[in-house]
């Protein structure tokens, strides 16, 4: 009697090692960056690398897991960085203070969450359109405001100094990124809007035979997207002390990349903030030490590039296997 | 003695811990109907799969024409003349009905596509076997599961294959497309195909099939003539405890009335409707395809809009702008299409159960997970659901669970009425019953329920009363103690009209207005 075999064992041995994969290459890239790149570990190269490119990235990607998790996309995330960076710097600028600066910034981040919005809930226009076509008004209305993308520096009087702000020993910027990560990590996973956003993302119909108002969910996750931006654009006119028109646009393939690693690698293959951070730090580690040992920025771009596909490879890979009943 | 056509001998299969399959035989003779029957969960769906190729079994043997395979796919099965028409296998909606048919056997004249002699061919083809006229051109998406499955079945057909799998055929068919089917089926077989037929529906196994293998639990518990053995002797073995009292009703003295429409109409889907829902009371509906029922009962879930006439809702008027509202007015609904809009199927038993009334486990804008896993082991227990547990996906479930859990998302919320639609399709015996005892439980604690069902008989066992559609107008209203299936069905098909009048009481005003 012949068998007809079994080879289902394999499966979760090779998941369980791809759901370890991203810390361990985080590991061995830091381990392998502090051998090649001397400085690498020092801690004026290690604060930089989280202050100037983890926080801002990190930021803007928690916004865009939430847009993942409910079945859509942010291509916009760059115009709502660069609205709260633009509102931030005119208002600091026209003499009105921090106090009216950091609202002023978040509103403006969240009108443009509110266009998308309006466009996926009340036209009913996908996400991936909508804020493609967000992205492309808000690129152009930038153009326009900038003649042609000059920058806008902030007055030496009214310099905001919120990036050298520490407090119990660590810089303001990182409390930002872990009171986003909070908020947006603790309602995606425990909260009620969380399970409302996993419902849409995953199976939109019954969700709405759940008697769940789709509209009102994507309403809430678009602006709150946009507003982690925003958030993102205050830091980042903080830091460089000015408004450089279209900056923001260089954040979204990062992130994407990031939510997308975090979301493939978790065991539910459920977008998530703390894979969505671990996707930001791999990012950022290999740009970093890239950096260090010297190639240029664009060589940087295809190393980065090629490691995200490669992680996302493995993992899809793997989930093929999985039983497809 | 000759080899069977096909013989799949000591199949075992497990998935984790549990034993789908344990030593299961199925041995169909060439030129035979073979019926398989069982619970779902029973296995049968996995031994369909491990025959298909898409599962490979942990033991056992395959053996078609006596040859024995193995280490086979998908490809060799069918390479060899096993074709499978499947209960939910989804034809593309953007393709024509010309296109589906021909899909990877396309007609062509070198490398250009003929597809206006595929549309013609196509609908020859359906003509000659199910003498189905489509427009030329029509998309699947227009055509309903009925004629989609009609589709398939011809497709399967195309390929001249030896053995032909059945795998719940006749679920969205009405009685005269089963009967055509099942008239077809007969064909195929004298021209000398070999079928192995599954349905829930045990009187088509009865009248079909030559022989049939009952599964229970994972093995082959009988193989029986179904012409010498009765079809409660057959259920019996199927679920080995008495089915007992099939329909569980207990007579309820209806209260007030609840939902009650006037004159309700919408397009050319069904027109003055008028009917009133008490509590207490389980309403049966039925119709065929195209009747408005389906359309009727999508209204009061705020799905389908009417256009004239009104609704009230505990003596108000009212009007059910989305789902959402209906809900929030205190309306359920069990929908057809389960795995699409009664259950996610990749979400936990707990996200399913506790997603209609999540403001009940709601504090401060945090869910109480505690609280969610009470009243879902609650339910869970209620219901009788077999599962792992809570955070079991829902796609493990077998079909019957999963309605139970469509059903138990609402029962959280007291919800004042209760759609059913096609509540039954696809689960079995066993799972049928509690089925029905929920519906007859909701009644008795105060629930107004209306059932859309094409079983006739289920609806003359749970209902206390039932309507019949017919082109989209209320054809007839009986009380279910005084009907039989034929009386119904008469209605439904409009037989009745002009030919046998009195057989069925039909309300004068009614067509009076049309």
């Amino acid at each position: 009697m012949t068998t007809l075999a079994a080879t289902a064992v394999s499966r979760p041995l090779l998941s369980r090692l791809l759901r370890g994969i991203l810390p361990l290459l985080i590991v061995a890239i830091v381990a392998f960056f502090s051998v090649a790149a001397p400085g690498f570990l020092s801690l004026g190269n290690l604060s930089s690398l989280v202050l100037n490119n983890f926080v801002l990235l990190a930021i803007v990607a928690i916004g865009m897991t939430w847009a993942v998790a409910a079945g859509g996309i942010d291509l916009s995330v760059g115009t709502a960085v660069d609205f709260a960076s633009l509102a931030f710097v005119v208002l600091l600028n026209g003499g009105y203070g921090l106090v009216v600066a950091i609202p002023g910034a978040l509103v403006a981040g969240a009108l443009v969450g509110s266009f998308n919005a309006g466009l996926i809930a009340g036209l009913g226009i996908t996400p991936f359109l909508a804020t493609l076509g967000t992205l492309f008004i808000g690129t152009s209305v930038q153009q326009l405001l900038s003649d042609g993308g000059q920058p806008i520096y902030i007055a030496q009087p009214v310099l905001p100094g919120l990036t050298a702000v520490t407090w119990l020993g660590m810089p303001l910027p990182l409390w930002l990124v872990l009171a986003v990560a909070t908020v947006y990590g603790v309602i995606l996973a425990r909260g009620r809007l969380g399970r409302e956003i996993l419902a849409v993302g995953t199976q939109v119909q019954l969700a709405r035979y759940s008697g769940l108002s789709i509209r009102q969910i994507s309403l809430k996750v678009f602006i709150a997207s946009a507003l982690a931006c925003a958030v993102a654009g205050i830091v980042l006119s903080s830091t460089v002390n000015a408004y450089v028109p279209m900056s923001g646009n260089a954040f979204l393939i990062n992130a994407i990349g990031a939510v997308f690693m975090g979301t493939t690698l978790s065991r539910t293959g459920r977008a998530n903030i703390p894979g969505t951070l671990l996707g930001v730090l791999f990012i950022n580690v290999i740009a970093n030490g890239l950096l260090l040992i010297g190639w240029n920025f664009y060589w940087q771009q295809v190393a980065t590039g090629g490691l995200i596909l490669l992680v996302l490879a493995f993992s899809f890979a793997s989930r093929r296997q999985s039983p497809s009943y | 003695m000759t080899a069977p056509a096909l013989h799949l001998q000591g199949i075992s299969k497990r998935f984790g811990v549990t034993r789908a399959l344990d030593e299961v035989d199925l041995r169909v003779e060439r030129g035979s109907i073979h019926g398989l029957v069982g619970e779902n969960g029973a296995g049968k769906s996995t031994l369909i799969k491990v025959l298909a190729g898409i599962h490979r079994a942990d033991s056992g043997t395959l053996a078609i024409d006596g040859q024995v395979l193995r280490g086979f796919g998908p490809r060799q099965i069918e390479a060899l003349g096993v074709h499978f028409i499947h209960q939910e296998r989804l034809l593309p909606g953007s393709f024509t009905v010309g296109e589906a048919l021909f899909f990877c056997h396309e007609l062509r004249y070198g490398p250009f596509l003929r597809r206006r002699a595929q549309d013609r061919e196509a609908a020859r083809l359906l003509r000659e076997y199910f003498a189905l006229e489509f427009p030329p051109g029509a998309l699947v998406s227009e055509l309903d599961s009925a004629q989609r499955q009609i589709l398939q079945i011809t497709r399967a057909l195309l390929a001249k294959p030896k053995i032909l799998v059945f795998d719940e055929p006749s679920v969205s068919l009405v009685k005269r497309e089963v009967d055509q089917l099942l008239a077809i089926i007969r064909g195929l077989r004298d021209q000398g195909l070999t079928i192995v037929y599954i349905s829930h529906y045990l009187q088509e196994i009865e009248s079909l099939c030559d022989r049939v293998t009952v599964l229970r639990n994972g093995r082959t518990v009988a193989v029986v003539d179904p012409r010498s053995t009765s079809t409660a002797q057959v259920a019996r073995l199927m679920v080995n405890r008495d089915v007992g009292e099939m329909y569980p009703k207990t007579v309820v003295t209806p209260g007030e009335v609840v939902l009650q429409l006037k004159g309700l109409g919408a397009g050319l889907a069904y027109r003055d409707i008028n009917l009133s829902l008490r509590r207490g009371e389980v309403v049966g509906l039925t119709g065929l395809v195209g009747s408005g029922a389906k359309e009727l009962l999508k209204s009061l879930f705020g799905l389908v809009q009417p256009e004239r006439g009104s609704v009230h809702l505990h003596g108000q008027v009212t009007r059910f702008k989305s789902p959402r509202d209906a809900v929030r007015k205190g309306i359920a609904l069990v929908p057809e299409e389960r795995r699409i809009h009664g259950v996610a199927p990749l979400l936990s038993v707990l996200e399913n159960l506790t997603l209609a009334g999540l403001s009940r486990f709601t504090r401060a804008c945090l869910l109480n997970a505690a609280d969610e896993a009470r009243e879902s082991d609650r339910l869970i227990a209620e219901l009788g659901i077999k599962t792992a547990g809570h955070d079991t996906a829902v796609r493990h479930l077998s079909g019957g669970n999963q309605q139970k859990v469509a059903l138990g998302k609402w029962l959280g919320r007291d919800c004042t009425v209760y759609l059913l639609d096609e509540p039954s399709v696809g689960i079995d015996i066993g799972a049928k019953v509690e089925i029905y005892r929920l519906i007859s439980r909701l009644a008795r604690q105060g629930a107004a329920v209306l059932v859309l069902s094409s079983d006739l008989p289920e609806l003359i066992g749970i209902s206390d009363r039932i309507l019949v559609m017919h082109r989209g107008a209320l054809a007839a209203e009986f009380d279910a103690g005084q009907v039989d299936s034929d009386r119904l069905l008469a209605c439904a098909t409009g037989a009745h009209e002009g030919t046998a009048p009195g057989l069925c009481p039909v309300r004068e005003t009614q067509h009076a207005l049309v």
